[in-house]
């Protein structure tokens, strides 16, 4: 994971695709393409004091004229979402990461399915676009509350065609996993929405017997664990021998940094990756959303991640 | 967000160029190349940290600070909290044709660098950087003290998102202070100074 550059990209639409949601086009005020990505990407959208919220890319591909974003208002959110519907109108600008991508399209699938809640589509969007240009196999399931709640509807029509199905609550349709195919190699889940929609999904396709590699999903906001009760622990600089104690109320990357270590970071609740470093000889208490399994052996997120006793760090 | 421009603010903490340990020591040390005479052109800086680099048709140098509107002007830069030598950047053209060369092999292939790619202040062409430090010279009417060299970091590698940390090295161009301020344009001629 890295540090990316930031942009200011001009607004060059800010259109409601629902009550709530506003879909927001992106173009450089000097350049007429932007930097590659591939479907799944998201870009960090940074607020006028710092804060960073990042936002999936829902345009083709394809287009490098212009990136397109959807923010969902929360009014009982963090307040990012709140000041984007305020102040990314037509003609401002904002200030937006080169593109970073956690959630790729699997090469090696032969059929992709896609199952979104809510405002969670938006990668999907990018995806269908992508696959529909390479004519490859793929369905997407969208939850949501009713039609006029469902984002970015009209887009996924053009583009999905009889590849989409809606599931509106308000209509009695709750999304049913028994629709999904049975596990077959080569054929690749992901999912993206709420975090009630994400366990109760998961929980199924694990009974069912999907292979965890087969399964891929998207987080927008850390876990929230209330029961975790953070405790000191021990680091070990592998470079210098330095020994450093974490108090339980501070997080290694603050510490870290008051070390005097540069290090990356953006999100600060272990969803963006920015900060990942190395470390051996330890328990780490993985508390991220964002490194795949396969790293956690080696690999950590010290904005949130804290270890057992004593942790040696590849820095 | 608003696009007005950075208000100045406090000027940030630096190290004067020939105060700075490479520069103090090498302004009594004979040598180094002279006779040369190159040009600007380019001159990019970047409202803040990790900002995409913005071309300017002029900068505007203030003695002792930097490039009005750069990061290292404002002190909003990556490095801005440890005081240093950072008041305007140079690299040479030649280094970054011969990276786009692959010259020499360090990594998997060329690697094209464009002026507001590298992030330093100014792209010159015909300027000897390694031979400037601990020397002062002239950008146009703007007097610049060469403190230290300039060297890759990481981070550039990890902004850029390609391994120009080795191929750079060596050549990652010249941290000055300003003497003499002023307004720098491309085209302007660089030229030792006694």
């Amino acid at each position: 994971m890295s540090a990316r550059i930031i942009m200011k990209l001009k607004v060059e639409a800010a259109v409601a695709t629902t009550p709530d949601i506003v879909r927001l086009s992106l173009v450089h005020p000097h350049r007429p393409t932007l930097p590659l990505w591939e479907p799944g990407a998201h870009v960090d959208l940074r607020l006028p004091d710092g804060r960073v919220r990042q936002y999936s890319l829902c345009s083709d591909p394809a287009d490098l004229g212009r990136y397109e974003i959807a923010i969902k208002r929360e009014d009982l959110g963090r307040g990012g979402s709140v000041w984007a519907h305020a102040n990314l109108l037509e003609g401002s600008t904002a200030h937006v990461s080169h593109p970073r991508n956690n959630f790729p399209l699997q090469d090696d699938a032969i059929r992709h399915v896609f199952v979104a809640g809510g405002i969670g589509v938006t990668p999907f969007l990018a995806m269908a676009h992508s696959l529909a240009a390479r004519r490859q196999e793929y369905e997407l399931h969208l939850c949501a509350r009713a039609p006029t709640h469902a984002p970015l509807l009209s887009e996924l029509r053009a583009v999905c065609g009889d590849k989409l199905r809606c599931w509106y609550s308000s209509e009695a349709r709750r999304f049913d996993p028994d629709v999904l195919p049975r596990p077959q190699a080569g054929v690749h889940i992901y999912a993206c929405g709420p975090q009630s929609l994400m366990d109760s999904l998961q929980s199924d396709l694990k009974k069912k017997g999907w292979p965890l590699d087969q399964v891929h999903v998207e987080h927008f906001g850390a876990l929230d664990d209330e029961n975790f009760a953070p405790e000191p622990f021990d680091v070990l600089i592998k470079s210098t021998g330095r020994a450093v104690h974490i108090p339980a109320e501070r997080s290694l990357l603050d510490v870290l940094r008051e070390e005097g270590f540069r290090m990356s970071s953006s999100c600060g609740i272990g969803v963006c990756g920015a900060c990942e470093c190395g470390y051996s000889d330890g328990t780490v208490i993985h508390r991220d959303v964002v490194l795949a399994s396969a790293k956690r052996h080696d690999r950590m997120i010290p904005c949130v991640s804290r270890a057992k006793g004593r942790l040696t760090l590849l820095l | 967000m608003t696009d007005e421009a950075p208000t100045d603010g406090p000027a940030p903490k630096t190290i004067e160029a020939f105060a700075h340990p490479a520069g103090s020591i090498a302004v009594g040390v004979p040598g180094g190349a002279t006779g040369w005479r190159g040009t600007v052109l380019n001159i990019h800086i970047a409202p803040a940290a990790s900002y995409e680099m913005e071309e300017l048709t002029e900068a505007h140098c203030v003695a002792g600070r930097g490039i009005k509107g750069d990061r290292y002007y404002l002190g909003n830069g990556t490095y801005s909290p440890k005081p240093d030598t950072r008041e305007i950047s140079l690299i040479e053209q030649e280094a970054l044709d011969a990276m786009s060369r692959n010259d020499p092999p360090l990594q998997g292939g060329p690697i094209k660098l464009l002026p507001g790619d590298h992030r330093r202040n100014l792209t010159v062409r015909g300027v000897p950087l390694n031979h400037l430090v601990g020397r002062r010279f002239r950008v146009g009417d703007v007097i610049l003290r060469g403190g230290r060299l300039s060297f890759p970091c990481k981070y550039i590698e990890e902004l850029l998102g390609q391994p120009v940390y080795l191929p750079l090295y060596n050549r990652a161009g010249l941290n000055c202070g300003i003497e003499r301020g002023g307004v720098i344009r491309p085209g302007d001629v660089v030229e030792m100074l006694g």
